[in-house]
């Protein structure tokens, strides 16, 4: 009981506290607030994943987007000297299609989410952590195992890293960028 | 005050709600910023709250398994991915043009 109550005061706080932030992150006009602002909504989205019982997606959240993709989004902003402009705020009319737009989606979702009932198809629940069972999962070769697209995201980012490394290069002997 | 609160527990229905507001925000953010790094975090707004998405089916539809916890680490990697390519194409366009003003991105080269 008690813990149940628990959770509807964290979800309704980090949830207040996610969608503050969200919207600090799309409409500051400062680049670098922007991306402050969208490190706390990545490590509210981690606590998120605590409540949803999948702990090891809230050790990788932290690690991958708040220690990772932030920080590179801050390098590639200090990298074209975003952060030493005030962004011009976009025009009425882009923003009044902007917020059409957003808000159809939106009212659209929640009105299907509404009229939808979300059954329990598999209940039950894990025997073993879901920690071991993820890292099972990703390496079992049978037909419910998940190998095949954990052998191509390793190739996916291998090919990342690698075309990252060539498109922002200069070339040295030239003296100029490389095409 | 307790008992109260208990049987307000957030459900399916609730984090679903939540979600959709995220990726409505970060569509927001897709259509009006200007500057294209500005334009790739809200991709990753909307990405994350997908990602979360997945997790919340996971628990709520299907808690005997881990398979939208699985296709949420796939979200994360790919998205990581999206953004180193992302930050190394903004930078040689930096170098190019001296800005990364998506509204002056019209021309194919100089």
């Amino acid at each position: 009981m008690n813990g149940q109550a628990a959770s509807t005061v964290f979800f309704y706080v980090f949830a207040a506290v996610s969608v503050a932030l969200a919207v600090a992150t799309v409409i500051s006009r400062r680049i670098l607030r922007a991306a402050v602002a969208l490190m706390g909504v990545l490590a509210t989205s981690a606590a998120f994943y605590v409540m949803l019982d999948a702990e090891f997606l809230a050790g990788v959240q932290i690690l991958v987007y708040v220690g990772g993709i932030v920080i590179l989004l801050v390098y590639a902003v200090m990298l074209t000297r975003s952060s030493e402009l005030i962004e011009d705020r976009p025009s009425g009319r882009r923003r009044g299609a902007a917020l059409a737009v957003s808000t159809l989606f939106f009212v659209a979702a929640a009105g299907a989410f509404v009229a939808s009932r979300f059954e329990t198809l598999r209940p039950g629940a894990l025997t073993v952590s879901g920690t071991t069972e993820i890292g099972r999962r990703l390496l079992d070769q049978g037909s419910t195992g998940y190998v095949l697209p954990f052998e191509l995201i390793s190739l996916l980012l291998l090919s990342v890293l690698i075309g990252g490394v060539v498109i922002a290069r200069t070339n040295p002997d030239k003296g100029e960028d490389a095409k | 005050m307790i008992e109260q609160l208990a049987t307000m527990a957030p459900g399916p229905l609730h984090w679903l709600v939540l979600t959709a507001l995220l990726f409505a925000i970060g569509t927001y953010g897709i259509l009006t910023r200007r500057n294209a790094v500005g334009v790739l975090m809200a991709v990753e707004l909307a990405l994350n709250s997908g990602a979360l998405n997945f997790v919340v089916f996971n628990r709520y539809v299907a808690p005997a398994g881990v398979d939208g916890q699985i296709m949420s680490i796939f979200v994360i990697a790919v998205a990581a991915a999206e953004v180193v390519v992302g930050m190394a194409i903004f930078v040689v366009l930096f170098r190019h043009r001296q800005t990364v003003d998506v509204t002056r991105m019209n021309r194919i080269r100089d």
